[in-house]
């Protein structure tokens, strides 16, 4: 087992020299050269290999120990124009930077040009095989450095790639606005700790602000990380006219040296500094000593875009999780990813701080459900995740496209569990649940459940993992079935919080199993625990009476100061309302209001409402087929007659949907019978990424009771083709908004033609034309989501 | 985005919350830098863009775009309620010219004795989007504002802009933009009743 004590080869390397100075700007020097604008500074390592290393040597001839090589772009995608290898472009660099007599030579590499999924369409894998081209490339240099990123995905990626495929040290610096975040959103501490987690050697800061704007960043970026700390600033703010940067060399150096009294002990330029500009800076270190570092941050989990600290009583939301529900457990089979999404938005509004997700179901592929559960998650809210599975091929999978710092549940005191989930734990730096239970089951007592979680928190400290970031689950028992366990499940919870000094964790809903009147067992447990020192209360947020137990906890406990939390959600509240369920199972009756009025007036929880209760006195199919169809008929012919616009249609629309969801649940809870009426699939085509249109269509179809296959935005010709064989689906529905993506269109279709000779065709989009549609051969061409859906009818005859 | 004139209260309501939602989400950012037009030749292909610019000796290269944010929020409105989701949409897309309006009336004080033309876009007329690439790594865009391009030459984030302004010593006779950049000109129903949208 590796000693997380060694020290690493990076840090004997800044303990020689105490301070490390890094170069100045490469691209300011180039144009001082003539690099004219809109150059590739990659090619110049070829045409002007003596240039590219006397600049190298300027910086090293001033005192600085590293050079970045000239690749900052040398990516596969930047450099297709240039017709050069990424392995020629990268070893020819790397010469000519050791060419300067440089200590040590740096592998430089800059974001890679485009955005991932799902803003961009860049696939996390693809980004990981670009940088690992790259580091494999770069294997003659002594370390590897990413600078000016701005997306915690995509370092996430390259940091991997880089771990995964050579042993050296690893410098990361991303690029922060003033408001303390990237483009992307990304803070500062979800920066700090997800890359200290994933055992980078130093990270800081680079580019878009000059040093005095950088200090307070640099401040906080000091305050949540034990790494050593890289500052690399601009030389001031440029001039918006002329784009010159006016930072002398001693203002520059000046303002460099308060750096230090923050703690960062790696400094260097970026844009519109010079070898004088690294002058001064290292004349100003000789002078400096580091300050002593702080060796203890806070224990917290993150998300790129916003960090919980554990520093009081947190919810995980309990909703994403198949067991027990069979209107969950469809949505996994049929990979509904908006049924999950639909459930983890409703536990945020209702005050969940972090989600656990829970995808495993015997006969779906839970690795990749995992994967694209995370990944859709992740694409619409900021929430930190618990990654959630017992196996580790799941959690691995989970991990390696989590954008942050997730929770790893769970690790148990069995030795098999210890030796697979631990070690997944500390390569990505997750925090990890710890149950105290092991090959003989859950201790009775509190002192048997008290050193199983002894033994995990020193099995996690020998691999390396923090303290901080083990939280000890002491299992709830059932009070029906094991009444006299309630009390030690408390103590150990007790005895965990003060004398391992742990946080705790703890799935709260098991209590009342088998009980009546559950929620009330529930919540007075909830009030218990967190009394005895529960940190993070697993628990159902949308059940009401749940949240208000935690909020008026953090009152009482002197958390919520002023009672600020507690009066902004209950000072307006009537008492009786405080403990009802979830507003919307409130029944408030529509007074005479029948569904297809609903419909047609676009009223969500009023169309849901009366099919619970119709669906009391008539058979599902039949209010599908002769209320929830003919009203959507209706508001149809409104839409082509003009009476109505889109968007009343779409909110009709989507008063059904919420009917058929409530039909659906029933479907599920009482019968095998499903609404299919025929399967169609969809798609925005290769290279568009518009889908606003697509996915109107498909709500319109999905209303129908059609099944539709939604493939998404930017989709392969090959995979359309594919999901259309494995379905059979007789239709497919292509969409495209811009005139460039249209070939793409033609494409598809002829890729359809060719494989799947039975299925026909149906494309819309603002630029086509029924003309144009007949002439990419396409079967139908519908001018609006409605058209679409009368073509459907006609191709399944229903 | 097609509302009939007078729409419901409960339409306006869910515009409300969908423009509050986006006004906090959004973190727009532009960056611009002035050229001399010769040196920028390549990059002026096709009649429409030569056009606009005829009288000018100057241009200035400008991007904008409503950050990521935007398009996250987007997606998350469109989850739960698609109208929300379209909505949102077509706000953001009117919010991206409020911002290039504002961001351009900043730059223009750069210039207080020039004349300068209206923004011409890749995309409009003859002007193809292949310059896009040019166009944003001249401006350094991806470092500057967050701006990347996806294979098929569409930007991400998706509400952003890039544009050109030429500049003049003469005063530029009156342009219409006209509905040259809009997909929608050849089915739009404004055009079909004989009016313009704007």
């Amino acid at each position: 087992m590796k000693n997380p004590e060694k020290k690493s080869d990076f840090q004997k390397i800044l303990e020689k020299h105490k301070f490390l100075v890094l170069d100045g700007g490469m691209g300011t020097m180039l144009q001082n050269a003539g690099l004219p604008p809109g150059g590739i500074p990659e090619l110049l390592n070829f045409t002007d290999p003596k240039l590219i290393t006397n600049i190298h040597r300027s910086y090293v001839n001033v005192g600085a120990n590293i050079v970045y090589t000239n690749t900052f772009g040398a990516n596969r995608l930047k450099m297709a124009k240039t017709h050069k290898s990424v392995r020629n472009i990268i070893s020819t660099a790397i010469a000519n930077a050791r060419q300067s007599g440089a200590e040590y030579v740096a592998l430089d590499i800059g974001p890679i040009g485009q955005l991932l999924e799902p803003t961009g369409t860049l696939k996390f894998e693809e980004a990981y095989d670009i940088f690992r081209e790259q580091i494999e490339a770069g294997a003659d240099a002594d370390l590897i450095v990413f600078e000016t990123m701005t997306d915690l995905l995509e370092v996430r990626a390259a940091v991997l790639a880089a771990k995964e495929h050579s042993d050296k040290p690893i410098l990361v610096t991303m690029s922060f606005e003033e408001n303390h975040r990237t483009f992307t959103g990304c803070e500062i501490p979800a920066m700090a700790l997800t890359l200290e987690g994933l055992g980078v050697d130093a990270i800081g800061v680079n580019c878009s602000l000059g040093p005095v704007e950088l200090l307070p960043i640099v401040e906080e970026l000091c305050n949540w990380t034990t790494l050593p700390v890289i500052v690399k600033p601009n030389a001031g703010l440029p001039d918006p006219v002329t784009s010159q940067y006016h930072f002398d060399p001693d203002e520059f150096a000046g303002c460099c040296e308060k750096f230090i009294d923050l703690g960062a002990v790696i400094l260097g330029g970026c844009c519109g500094t010079t070898p004088e500009h690294i002058r001064t800076v290292a004349q100003m270190l000789k002078t400096k000593t580091p300050i002593q570092k702080k060796n203890s941050i806070p224990s917290a989990v993150c998300s790129a875009n916003q960090t919980v600290i554990i520093n009081q009583p947190r919810v995980i939301g309990e909703r994403i999780n198949p067991t027990g529900k069979k209107r969950f457990k469809q949505a996994l089979i049929e990979h509904d990813l908006d049924y999950i999404l639909n459930q983890a938005i409703a536990q945020i509004n209702a005050g969940a701080d972090l989600l656990d997700v829970n995808v495993g179901l015997p006969d779906i592929d839970e690795i990749s459900m995992m994967q694209d559960a995370v990944k859709a998650i992740q694409g619409i809210t900021d929430t930190p995740l618990q990654l959630d599975s017992t196996n580790p091929e799941v959690l691995e999978a989970g991990l390696r496209c989590y954008n942050g710092k997730p929770i790893v549940n769970s690790v148990n005191g069995e030795e098999a569990s210890l030796n697979t989930i631990l070690p997944l734990v500390k390569k990505y730096g997750a925090a990890v649940v710890g149950l105290t239970l092991d090959e003989n089951g859950i201790p009775k007592t509190t002192d048997g459940r008290f050193a199983i979680a002894e033994k995990i928190l020193n099995r996690a400290l020998a691999l390396g993992i923090r303290r901080e970031d083990v939280y000890i689950d002491c299992l709830t028992l059932t009070a029906s079935a094991e009444q006299e366990g309630v009390m030690q499940t408390l103590d150990a919870v007790r005895r965990v919080k003060t004398e391992l000094k742990l946080h705790t964790v703890l799935g709260v809903s098991n209590i009342s199993f088998g009980l009546p009147n559950r929620e009330l067992v529930t919540r007075n447990f909830l009030t218990m625990t967190l009394y005895a020192g529960l940190d993070l209360p697993i628990i159902n947020p949308n059940t009401a009476s749940m949240m208000s137990c935690v909020r008026t906890y953090k009152l009482l406990a002197n958390i919520d100061k002023n009672a600020v939390d507690y009066i902004a959600h209950y000072g307006t509240e009537s008492p009786e309302n405080i403990n009802n369920n979830n507003n919307n199972n409130i029944i408030n009756n529509p007074g005479g209001m029948t569904l297809e009025s609903a419909i047609l007036s676009g009223l969500k929880s009023e169309a849901g409402t009366l099919t619970k209760e119709l669906l009391t006195s008539s058979e599902p199919m039949q209010i599908v087929n002769h209320m929830l169809i003919p009203a959507l008929d209706k508001a149809g012919a409104d839409f082509e007659a003009g009476k109505i616009f889109l968007p009343q249609l779409i909110s009709s629309a989507s008063a059904a949907q919420s009917a058929f969801e409530v039909i659906k649940h029933h479907l599920c809870e009482s019968s095998t019978e499903t609404v299919n009426r025929g399967t169609i699939v969809l798609a925005t085509v290769k290279g568009d990424i518009h889908d606003i249109g697509k996915n109107i269509v498909k709500i319109l179809l999905e209303n129908y009771g059609y099944q539709v296959i939604d493939l998404g935005k930017d989709v392969p010709y090959e995979a359309v083709a594919e999901a259309t064989e494995k379905s059979h689906a007789p239709l497919v529905g292509l969409s495209a908004l811009m005139t460039t993506t249209l070939p793409a269109m033609e494409a598809t279709i002829r890729l359809l033609h060719e494989r799947c000779p039975w299925c026909k065709t149906v494309v819309g989009g603002a630029v086509l034309t029924a003309d144009y549609a007949e002439k990419i051969g396409a079967d139908f061409y519908a001018k609006d989501a409605k058209e679409t859906v009368d073509i459907a009818k006609r191709i399944f005859q229903n | 985005m097609g509302l009939p004139e007078h729409p419901d209260q409960k339409f306006l309501d869910l515009a409300d919350l969908c423009e509050q939602k986006l006004l906090q989400a959004i973190r727009p950012k532009y960056t611009w830098k002035l050229f001399q037009k010769l040196d920028l030749e390549f990059l002026l292909i096709g009649q429409d863009i030569r056009n606009h610019l005829k009288n000018c000796d100057r241009m200035i290269l400008f991007c904008a775009t409503l950050s990521q944010n935007a398009d996250t929020c987007i997606r998350l409105a469109q989850t739960s309620d698609v109208l929300a989701g379209m909505m949102t949409d077509a706000m953001a897309s009117a919010l991206t010219e409020q911002f290039c309006d504002l961001a351009e009336a900043e730059i223009l004080k750069n210039f207080p004795d020039s004349y300068a033309t209206f923004r011409f876009s890749p995309g409009y007329g003859d002007f193809p989007l292949s310059v896009q690439s040019d166009l944003l790594s001249l401006l350094q865009a991806q470092k500057a504002t967050g701006i990347c391009l996806t294979e098929s030459n569409l930007m991400t984030p998706r509400k952003s802009v890039t544009a050109l302004i030429g500049l003049s010593e003469q005063p530029i006779e009156k342009q219409r933009k006209g509905c040259v950049g809009c997909n929608l000109s050849q089915k739009c129903p404004y055009r079909r009743k004989g009016v313009h949208c704007n």
